[in-house]
């Protein structure tokens, strides 16, 4: 069994009195890719924005390779090697690919890290697809592209634990393909990577592990294999008495 | 410290709160629609103040129709401006937006300094109500007057917001304009129609202005600051809201301008100095929501 | 334009208009320059808060404390100590206001900064044992009080805050400090300390309102709390950036000449009273002809010679909230 690499204790996130959050413990697996599944509403975002520092905890305890980042500052804990991209980012109209992906690598901790080959703003707007279009500034940008830059962002950060909120969302088959493509590399570099999504086929073709909430409750974890089949999941996902 | 003259202090506080609550729900209507900070709201006051001045000391005419007359006539001079130019500032930068209304306002009060002079005026208008007397306290009876128009027209905003199909359509334009389009709205119309509602209210509320306060071209500037005020301590978007913040910027002006000595115009620095701490403690105002996208 | 004249063309401007108008000597051009230059240090200061998403109505509050800094410190201390003071206290007076203000939008920041320099209007005035209250007070003399020299100080200053202006422009400021006015979780995500980001252009931007104060102040050596604490430092500074191009240095350089050039000639067209209507009418000409500002209209017609961008479509996208 691989070291866990993100350990989440009987964490709690509410606001107000509602529990975004329930006394959630679940462990991610260093150098896999762990899918983070549930119906809307189940506290995925919350949980990652949790470990990224962007929510507070209410209470629990939260750990990326050993250090606890529970109420730790975002900016921190990209320093500490975690990275995390955001459904909707809103980029500065005016700046152009090269200066966005810039920040983190002036900011961060260098991007050559972990993945080898990758020194500059240039070097990683290329990996991700974005080779030609980097002096173009974000309002001329397309929507999968600006998805592109995102990622182009995270990974500008360095990180050994890469999060992705739903990355897929909106893209075509083939550009969908090639993100995945891009996530598997990631992962051959050494990153631990989570990654928010419903699309099935992406769920089963790229994740290691699934991890299942609903209604800010841990349902299930496990392989995507034992995971989908759980009755329990079904359930949450299908409602009851769907027969597949 | 003696009780009654808190009393009347607080009571005549109470009365003033009503009219500021009036002009600071305009502002919070036309940002709540439109996004827009109308720098300019101020002024359509003080025009307002102006029109039912001259209406009474040149002709007599009744203040209360007075303020009637300056209603129309700003609601008139909304419509014109936002047909004018206001429509095309909506689509620009924010910054640029903030700016359009500051010139705005800084035309129109410097227009009223060439046209009428910079000196203060006050109309001597008769009491429309008696005096209003609670033991030693005595609330002169245009205090009644401003403070009766006051929150009629707050809740009259209110109730043509929740229980109307304007107010309704005016809701969902505000709440996500483009998707209010999608469904078969005419967004500009909503956001004309939110801007000359909003000029109605100033040009009525500058009717009540000039029955209690000092009528000159800076009244709206002075008054739209308090309004702004207001409306961050009420919360933005929140019409209801700005009568409760009304009457704390008011009770705590007066409290200050009376007990302090020498506090004339303290009140006014106190009061924003409270603000400036309701803000730190609760960003978005007393009660204030998160806001939609 | 060759590319290594554009970013220097303010600095040659500033430092051969000051000479130029020392050498003539002629009183109503060294006023013109002084006005000038102190708006330009106001605007630029505006520029460089606002730039991450921090849209201030407060400038007046820092100006009027340069200059009663200098006026309450000189008399004990020392010229040397009064204008180390200006820079101390109103790097505090930012810190503070900047804890204060963090959570707040767009509006609501302004509103408390606008809210912050009322106050201090009053409570100046308040306390006239100690500030002179509406007395006023005096600031220490700048330059010994003769004009040409007062202009190259002023200038000196202003050639700081450009440069100042010029280095928050660089690649380690700007795209950070833009994206934590565009979303501050993005920054934030991306390493960029936010709070510090935030508190440290905004001790820059105070600094310089209160040097701009200070001299100011040092005018004439004589103000009262209505001529500094007066929200007309607030919105100039803030009309000047924004009509000559936010987001830049030549902007609001160039909206301070433009638009005071525009103010004395309507000053003279108009007389003493309402002569700022003209600057109304002008804010709004130019917000409908030219909604990215002087410079943004310039950049334009220098394209179009050099065919420099592939995408005609110079529209600025909306910012948001």
């Amino acid at each position: 069994m691989s070291a866990s690499v993100i350990e989440v204790e009987s964490v709690i996130v509410a606001f107000g009195g509602l529990r975004a959050l329930d006394s959630v413990s679940v462990a991610m697996g260093s150098n896999r890719i762990t899918g983070l599944i549930g119906p809307n509403g189940s506290g995925k975002s919350t949980l990652v924005n949790a470990i990224s520092g962007q929510i507070p905890a209410t209470a629990g305890t939260i750990r990326v390779d050993g250090r606890d980042v529970t109420r730790m500052r975002s900016d921190r804990i990209v320093q500490l090697g975690l990275a995390r991209t955001f459904q909707t980012p809103r980029f500065p109209p005016q700046l152009t690919v090269e200066e966005i992906v810039a920040v983190p690598l002036i900011y961060g901790r260098g991007a050559g890290l972990f993945l080898p080959g990758l020194r500059t703003a240039a070097d990683v707007a290329g990996f991700c697809g974005l080779g030609t279009r980097r002096l173009v500034t974000c309002q001329n940008l397309t929507v999968t592209e600006m998805r592109r830059l995102e990622i182009a962002r995270a990974l500008a950060c360095g990180p050994s634990v890469l999060l992705l909120d739903e990355v897929m969302a909106g893209l075509s088959h083939a550009d969908s393909i090639e993100v995945m493509e891009l996530i598997r590399e990631v992962k051959r570099a050494g990153v631990t990577v989570v990654i928010i999504e419903h699309l099935m086929r992406v769920i089963t073709s790229l994740c290691d592990d699934l991890i299942v909430l609903n209604n800010g409750k841990l349902l299930a974890h496990g392989s995507p294999s034992v995971v989908l089949a759980d009755d329990a999941v079904r359930e949450a996902y299908l409602g009851k008495g769907f027969k597949v | 410290m003696d009780l009654s003259v808190v009393g009347q202090t607080l009571l005549l506080a109470l009365t003033i709160a009503g009219l500021y609550a009036a002009i600071a729900s305009g502002l919070t209507l036309e940002f709540g629609v439109m996004r827009i900070v109308n720098f300019a709201h101020g002024e359509f006051v003080m025009l307002g103040a102006f029109i039912t001045y001259f209406l009474e000391t040149r002709y007599g005419l009744n203040p209360l129709f007075g303020a009637a007359v300056s209603g129309v006539a700003m609601l008139t001079l909304s419509w014109l401006v936002y047909d004018t130019f206001l429509w095309r500032i909506l689509r620009e930068d924010e910054h640029n937006q903030i700016l359009a209304t500051l010139g705005l306002s800084i035309l129109i009060v410097n227009l009223a300094m060439i046209l009428w002079g910079p000196d203060a005026r006050v109309m001597h208008a008769p009491d429309l109500l008696p005096p209003l007397r609670l033991g030693a306290i005595t609330i002169p009876g245009n205090n009644t007057v401003i403070f009766i128009v006051g929150v009629l027209l707050v809740a009259g905003l209110v109730f043509f917001m929740k229980q109307t199909r304007y107010g309704l359509l005016l809701r969902l334009a505000s709440d996500d304009a483009t998707l209010a389009a999608y469904t078969g709205v005419n967004v500009n119309a909503m956001f004309r129609l939110s801007f000359i509602i909003g000029g109605f209210t100033a040009g009525v509320s500058g009717g009540l202005v000039a029955l209690v306060l000092y009528v000159h071209p800076l009244v709206g500037t002075d008054l739209v600051i308090r309004a702004f005020a207001i409306v961050a301590l009420g919360g933005l978007g929140s019409i209801g809201g700005s009568l409760i913040g009304a009457a704390i910027l008011s009770a705590a002006e007066s409290l200050v301008g009376t007990f302090v000595p020498g506090g004339g115009s303290w009140g006014y620095g106190i009061a924003f100095l409270l603000i400036v701490i309701v803000l730190a403690v609760r960003p978005l105002g007393l009660f204030g929501s998160e806001q939609r996208s | 334009m060759k590319r290594w004249l554009a970013p220097v063309l303010p600095y040659l401007a500033i430092i051969g208009l000051t000479a130029g108008i020392v050498i003539a000597d002629r009183p109503f051009w060294i006023q013109l320059m002084i006005g000038i230059c102190i708006t330009a240090v106001l605007a630029l200061a505006w520029d460089m808060l606002s730039r991450t998403g921090q849209v201030s109505l407060g400038m007046a509050a820092f100006f009027g404390i340069g200059t009663y800094t200098t006026a309450l410190v000189d008399p004990v201390a020392g010229a040397v100590a009064a204008w180390t003071a200006v820079v101390l206290v109103c790097a505090v007076a930012a810190i503070l206001l900047g804890l204060l203000t963090l959570r707040l939008r767009h509006m609501y920041f302004a509103i408390a900064t606008l809210g912050f320099s009322l106050s201090l209007q009053v409570l100046v005035t308040a306390f006239p044992d100690i500030t002179g209250g509406a007395g006023g007070v005096a600031p220490a003399l700048l330059a010994g009080g003769e004009p040409r020299w007062q202009l190259v100080a002023i200038s000196g200053l202003l050639l700081l805050a450009t440069a100042t202006s010029d280095i928050l422009l660089t690649r380690r400021f700007r795209p950070a400090f833009f994206m934590i006015r565009s979303k501050s979780e993005l920054a934030a995500a991306s390493g960029v300390p936010v709070v510090r980001s935030k508190i440290m252009a905004f001790i820059l931007s105070g600094i310089y309102a209160g040097l701009a104060g200070a001299c100011y102040g040092g005018l004439y050596g004589y103000v009262v709390p209505g001529d500094v604490f007066n929200s007309n430092w607030s919105i100039m500074p803030l009309a000047i950036a924004i009509l000559g191009g936010m987001d830049t240095t030549a902007g609001p350089l160039l909206g301070a000449f433009v638009l005071r050039a525009l103010e004395e000639l309507a000053r003279a067209w108009i007389g003493g009273i309402g002569y700022q209507v003209v600057y109304g009418a002008v804010i709004i000409a130019f917000v409908l002809a030219l909604p990215r500002g002087l410079i943004g209209f310039v950049t334009k017609l220098v394209r179009r010679d050099t065919k420099g961008d592939a995408h005609p479509r110079l529209q600025e996208g909306r910012v948001k909230s």
